[in-house]
C-alpha cells in the first residue's frame, strides 16, 4: 500500500528521487553537444599553470628532459592536451627527451604523442635518436626506479624497439641529477618512487601533470618543494595550450567542461532543494502520524 | 584519405565504448559483459607481454652484457613460481621475502623526507609576506593545520579549548573533503570529455559513433523487452 507521504510532494519529490539516468543523459547531451558544436568560452590561465609553463620554458638544446608516462588510455583522455603542449614546447625550444613508460598501457601513448607532433618535430629538424628517445616500459615499483636513479645504463641500455641507446645524448646521464627536469604525467601513485628517489635522493626537479584526482595532494608536494611545478588536469592543459598559442583539443574540450560543471552546481542545488523540500518534511510527517 | 586501419579501429572503439555505456541502461546485458571481458582479456595479455619484455630488457641483455649480478634475480624469480606447487611452494617465500624486504628498505629510507619532513617543514613559514595573497595562503594552511591535528588526537579527553579545535578540524576536513570531491569531479568529467573528444574529432568519427549509439542502444532494448538479457549472459 503506498503510503501519504510517498503520493505527495509533486515538483520536490521529483527533485529529490530524480532517476539517475537522466542525470546521466544530461550529462552526455552537455559534453557531446559543444563538441560537436564549440561555443568558444573564454578561459583565463591559473598561475600553476604559468608555473609549469615557465618551468618548461627555461629548457633549452644542453637539457635532457625525461618525460615519465604513468598514465593509462583512461587516463589519456585527461591529459593528452597538457603532456602534447608541454612535448611541443620541448621541440620547440630544441630540448632533449627521453621518454619512459611507467604503465603496460603508456608504451602505446608515446608513439601517440610522436605522431600528433609530427608536423612540429619536422618544421624544427627534431630527429629520433637524436633528439628523442623512446625507452619504452619500466616497471615504477621501488627497486626499479631507484636503480635508474643511481645507475641509469646499468637497468635501460636499448630503446623500446631494441637499439642501443649508446652514443646517444643519454651518454650524458649517469644518475637522476643529470636530468634537466622530469616531467611527470600521473594518473595515479607510481610517482610516489619517482619523488623518493629522483628529488629526496638527488635533487632532480620533476614537474607533474596529474589527473583532477591528485590535484590536491600534489599542491601539498607543489608546497613542501618535492615539485617544482603542477599542471592540473584537462584545464590545465588547456591553460598551456592558451598559453603557448596553440590553441588544441584541450581549449576544443574546455566548452564541455564549463557546461557540465554548470550541469552539476544547479543539480546539486535543485538535489538540496528537493532534500530539504520533500524527503525532511516526509520524515516529519511521518514521525507525527505516529 | 582515412585509412582502413584508422576506421576500423574508430568503430570498433565506438562499439566497445558504448557497448560499456550501456550498463547505464540499468540493466545487465551482454553486451556489457563483451565488452568488459575483452577489456580484462586485452589487459591481462597486454601485462604479461610487457613483463615479458621487460625482464629481457632490463635482465636478459643485462647478463648478456656482462652483468652476472642480475642472474641472482632471474633465479629468485624462478623461485617465484614454485608457488605454483603445493609441494615446493615454501621455496617462493624466500624471494617474496627478500622482494618486499628490498621494498620497505628502499621507501623507508626516502618516505621519511618526502611524506614527513619535508611536509612539516613546509607549514614552517613566514607568515608576514610581503604578497598579501600569499600571506592569505599561508595563514589558511596555518589555521586549518593546529585544529586538523587536534581533531586526530585520540588518546586525550576532548575538553575545553582541545575541544573546540577538534570541533573546528573536524568542519575544516569537511571543506577539504568538499574540495576533493570538486576535484574528482572535474577529473572524471575531463576524462569522459577527453574520451568522447577522441569518438568525436576528426569530424568523419561522428556518423560512425551516433550510428553505434543507436545500434547499441536498439539492441539493449530489443534483449530487455525479449526478457534475453541475462539468459545470454554467461554465467
Amino acid at each position: 500500500m503506498v503510503s501519504e507521504s510517498e503520493t505527495e510532494g509533486g515538483i520536490l519529490r521529483f527533485l529529490a528521487t530524480i532517476d539517475i539516468r537522466i542525470v546521466y543523459f544530461l550529462l552526455f547531451v552537455v559534453v557531446v553537444g559543444p563538441l560537436l558544436y564549440p561555443i568558444g568560452m573564454p578561459i583565463s590561465v591559473s598561475p600553476d599553470t604559468v608555473e609549469f609553463h615557465d618551468v618548461i620554458a627555461e629548457m633549452g638544446p644542453d637539457d635532457i628532459v625525461l618525460l615519465h608516462l604513468g598514465t593509462e588510455f583512461s587516463g589519456w583522455n585527461e591529459l593528452s592536451a597538457g603532456s602534447t603542449a608541454s612535448m611541443r614546447m620541448l621541440i620547440e625550444q630544441g630540448a632533449k627527451v627521453a621518454i619512459i613508460s611507467a604503465h603496460p598501457e603508456a608504451i602505446s601513448i608515446s608513439p601517440l604523442l610522436y605522431n600528433s607532433l609530427s608536423d612540429v618535430m619536422d618544421a624544427n629538424d627534431y630527429k629520433y635518436m637524436e633528439d628523442t628517445i623512446d625507452l619504452g616500459y619500466m616497471h615504477p615499483n621501488e627497486a626499479a626506479v631507484a636503480s635508474t636513479a643511481s645507475d641509469f645504463h646499468g637497468t635501460v641500455r636499448t630503446d623500446y624497439l631494441g637499439a642501443s641507446i649508446e652514443g646517444t645524448f643519454l651518454d650524458d646521464i649517469n644518475t637522476a641529477e643529470d636530468w634537466s627536469l622530469i616531467i611527470d604525467i600521473q594518473t595515479g601513485v607510481q610517482s610516489a618512487a619517482m619523488l623518493n628517489h629522483y628529488r629526496v635522493s638527488y635533487g632532480a626537479p620533476i614537474a607533474k601533470h596529474c589527473i583532477g584526482v591528485s590535484v590536491p595532494g600534489a599542491k601539498a608536494d607543489l608546497d613542501a618543494e618535492l615539485l617544482v611545478g603542477v599542471l592540473p588536469s584537462l584545464r590545465g592543459g588547456a591553460e598551456l595550450e592558451t598559453l603557448i598559442g596553440a590553441k588544441g583539443p584541450g581549449v576544443a574540450a574546455m566548452d564541455a567542461f564549463s557546461i557540465a560543471h554548470y550541469m552539476l552546481l544547479i543539480f546539486v542545488v535543485l538535489g538540496n532543494i528537493g532534500y530539504f523540500g520533500y524527503q525532511r518534511s516526509a520524515s516529519r510527517r511521518t514521525t507525527v502520524g505516529r | 584519405m582515412i585509412e582502413f586501419m584508422e576506421l576500423s579501429i574508430a568503430v570498433f572503439g565506438a562499439f566497445i565504448a558504448m557497448c560499456m555505456f550501456s550498463t547505464l541502461y540499468g540493466k545487465s546485458n551482454p553486451l556489457y559483459v563483451f565488452a568488459e571481458e575483452s577489456y580484462v582479456g586485452f589487459a591481462t595479455g597486454l601485462v604479461v607481454i610487457m613483463a615479458i619484455m621487460y625482464i629481457y630488457r632490463a635482465g636478459i641483455q643485462g647478463i648478456l652484457a656482462g652483468d652476472w649480478i642480475l642472474s641472482v634475480g632471474i633465479i629468485l624469480g624462478l623461485m617465484t613460481l614454485t608457488r605454483l606447487s603445493r609441494e615446493y611452494a615454501y621455496i617462493s617465500r624466500l624471494p617474496i621475502g627478500i622482494s618486499v624486504a628490498v621494498q620497505l628498505a628502499l621507501s623507508m629510507r626516502t618516505i621519511i623526507f618526502s611524506r614527513f619532513i619535508r611536509h612539516i617543514n613546509a607549514t614552517v613559514m613566514n607568515l608576514f609576506p610581503a604578497d598579501s595573497q600569499l600571506m592569505l595562503y599561508r595563514w589558511t594552511i596555518f589555521l586549518s593545520l593546529i585544529p586538523m591535528l587536534t581533531f586526530f588526537f585520540y588518546t586525550t579527553e576532548m575538553k575545553g579549548p582541545l575541544s573546540w579545535s577538534a570541533k573546528a578540524g573536524e568542519y575544516i576536513l569537511y571543506l577539504s573533503l568538499g574540495v576533493v570531491f570538486a576535484q574528482t569531479y572535474m577529473g572524471r568529467l575531463g576524462m569522459f570529455v577527453g574520451f568522447m573528444q577522441s569518438l568525436t574529432l576528426p569530424p568523419w568519427k561522428i556518423p560512425i559513433l551516433i550510428s553505434t549509439m543507436i545500434i547499441v542502444l536498439a539492441a539493449v532494448v530489443i534483449l530487455d523487452k525479449a526478457n534475453l538479457a541475462d539468459r545470454w549472459i554467461p554465467g
